[in-house]
């Protein structure tokens, strides 16, 4: 009777942590679930309620940071994790972004939702014409390639003066407004970035989840038996890496308008490399993994703010760490880790039930 | 009716002789068997019909199509569907998705109508989904379809792969070694699942190792010895043939000579 009684003690004291986890945890088998669950909600209500439950214009700016990072990591994503091919150049794809809008915008005067929009179609058109010769490197080739589109791409920012205004970048960049509603504080930013973001991870999950979302998986796990079965290898990483690069180019447009400065210093190696690094703390193959990545990694940033010449070690001790620990993701890890506890510990109990 | 058509193919790898002007068809609705030693350029004829590699001369004619310059994934669009030697699943996947992978051709929509979610998108994909579990069920996976197929063992994940190769409803199957690492019963499952999709109207060209089962199934056998074709024909007018015993079982100075390393298995 005793037992029985201690037991059901043990039992709140691990229920209560290990639901609050499946709600944050990512799912281990997210390519399959379809319904729209319990933690979606949850994750959206959070969303929602959080700039209101701490109403502190810091905390607001380093989520709106975190959202526009999170909207390039959810991109990389699909071209990392799902597709598994690398890019170090993501940065130059989100300063195509904030480029496109900061002139369009202080030059030609367009509406902002309209630079939104070229913002996109220009980053996209980019990497059509970097990717196409690009793609058929691998591994290591395709990093190098990458990374040198990337500086290549800041040394003409920086160069280019009537275009771009050289170092000193373009100021003065407008609020986002649409349709007459002007995003000019941090809370309406908040959630126009947030909104932004969720548009887009739905679509990310659409597509998982489709026969596109396989074939992305394909390609990662194994190209001749993709090609085998009727995939073309070399269009699909096209599509993936134009497709994250829309995802940069949404960002990048967001960033300028917010930020209302568009200048090469955001743009550089830094940039490219926190992305991956977003992706590979989150998880790979899965789509909430590099949000909670961009939110760690942006609150992090501002924490060592202080300690800005120290930043660059710790980010690649942590890199390092994540690698060897962690190779296919924090998020990942842990939820398929989860999971063999949850299977693991009813069966425990009842063990212990027939022993005593 | 002739469905894939072989003509004096030849493969060269820096000087070495992969395939020495090998001819042979492989009729409609029947299963043919290739084998010969290893080393003998079995593979290579696979990767050459699948596209992965490309002839140094001759021609390949799949249903009256010239395959030679053909890209992989075309030729799969054609209807040739492949399995591999040593088992290419997609580990990144469950097992029912690597089922539907195959479905890749047969399923419609790009990047933005998947993206969008698009109601006639969902119901195919509903579809898909039932026809993946109907293909599972054929090969005895039901109980695993949403298992991680790196979970899966050596023979499941070849009963995968070929269910991958079956979703694509391909007019040919290309199967390298199917039997190789199982078990005798698991062998007798196969064959009699070959059996019963040769009956459904399908082709197979099959490379094994196992005699047993490639005497038992194929309706026709072609030998392949150091790149040549030295038999073709029936079953067991081929096991009488003495240029075949003599490859399998070098005898003498003859056998030293090629250096043949024998059968393994």
């Amino acid at each position: 009777m005793k037992n029985k009684r201690q037991f059901r003690k043990r039992d709140i004291l691990y229920l209560l942590p290990m639901w609050l986890l499946s709600l944050i945890l990512p799912d281990p088998l997210p390519h399959l679930k379809k319904e729209f669950r319990k933690r979606d909600l949850f994750y959206l209500v959070a969303l929602l309620l959080l700039p209101l439950l701490r109403p502190d214009s810091h905390f607001n700016y380093i989520m709106i940071l975190a959202g526009i990072y999170a909207i390039l990591a959810v991109g990389l994503s699909l071209f990392l994790g799902y597709a598994g091919q690398i890019s170090l150049g993501h940065g130059a794809f989100f300063g195509i972004g904030a480029y496109t809008t900061a002139i369009l915008t202080t030059r030609c005067t367009f509406p902002t939702l309209a630079a939104f929009g070229a913002s996109a179609v220009a980053a996209a058109i980019m990497a059509y014409l970097v990717g196409k010769p690009i793609l058929k490197l691998k591994g290591y080739f395709l990093a190098l390639a990458t990374l040198g589109f990337g500086e290549i791409f800041l040394v003409v920012v920086k160069e280019w003066d009537g275009l771009t205004n050289g170092v000193i970048g373009i100021f003065d960049i407008p609020w986002f407004s649409m349709a007459g509603f002007t995003f000019d504080t941090y809370l309406k930013q908040y959630y126009l970035v947030w909104g932004v973001l969720t548009g887009l991870v739905l679509f990310s999950k659409n597509l998982v989840r489709s026969k596109m979302g396989r074939a992305f998986l394909a390609v990662a796990s194994s190209e001749d038996a993709a090609a085998s079965i009727g995939i073309n290898v070399a269009t699909l990483k096209l599509e993936v890496f134009v497709l994250s690069a829309v995802f940069a180019g949404f960002a990048g447009s967001l960033f300028s308008c917010i930020m209302s400065i568009a200048n090469p210093e955001a743009f550089g190696l830094n940039l490219s490399t926190l992305i991956v690094m977003m992706v590979v703390l989150g998880g790979m193959g899965n789509l909430y993994g590099p949000v909670a990545g961009a939110i760690f990694l942006t609150w992090l940033t501002d924490m060592l703010g202080k300690y800005q010449e120290y930043s660059l070690p710790v980010y690649g001790v942590i890199l390092i760490l994540l690698l060897l620990f962690f190779p296919d993701g924090v998020g990942t890890r842990l939820g398929t880790r989860f999971v063999y506890l949850i299977s693991y510990w009813p069966k425990k109990k009842r063990r212990d039930e027939v022993r005593s | 009716m002739t469905l894939l058509d072989v003509k004096e193919i030849t493969k060269e790898y820096d000087g070495v002789r992969a395939l020495d002007q090998v001819s042979l068809v492989v009729q409609k609705g029947t299963i043919k068997g290739l084998i010969g030693p290893n080393g003998a350029g079995k593979s290579t004829l696979f990767h050459l019909i699948s596209g992965m590699e490309r002839p140094s001369s001759g021609g390949i004619s799949f249903d009256g199509m010239d395959l030679t310059t053909l890209e992989t994934d075309a030729i799969a669009a054609l209807g040739v569907g492949r399995t591999f030697q040593t088992i290419q699943t997609f580990g990144n996947m469950t097992v029912v998705e690597n089922v539907m992978a195959g479905m890749h051709l047969r399923l419609k929509g790009g990047l933005l109508s998947c993206g969008l979610g698009l109601p006639w998108n969902r119901r195919a994909e509903k579809e898909a989904l039932r026809e993946a579990k109907e293909i599972l069920e054929f090969l005895g996976l039901l109980g695993r379809w949403e298992w991680p197929s790196s979970q899966l063992s050596y023979a499941e994940q070849k009963m995968m792969e070929l269910g991958r190769a079956l979703a694509m409803k391909p007019r040919l199957l290309l199967l390298d070694e199917p039997g190789a690492g199982l078990t005798p019963q698991e062998m007798r499952l196969l064959e009699e699942r070959i059996l019963r999709l040769k009956e459904r109207g399908m082709t197979f060209f099959l490379v094994e190792h196992h005699m047993a089962m490639v005497m038992g199934l194929a309706d026709e056998i072609a030998v392949l010895h150091n790149g040549q074709l030295i038999a073709e024909g029936a079953p067991e007018a081929v096991k009488a043939d003495s240029k075949v015993i003599e490859a399998y079982l070098p005898s003498g100075s003859s056998g030293k000579s090629n250096g043949e390393r024998g059968c393994s298995k």
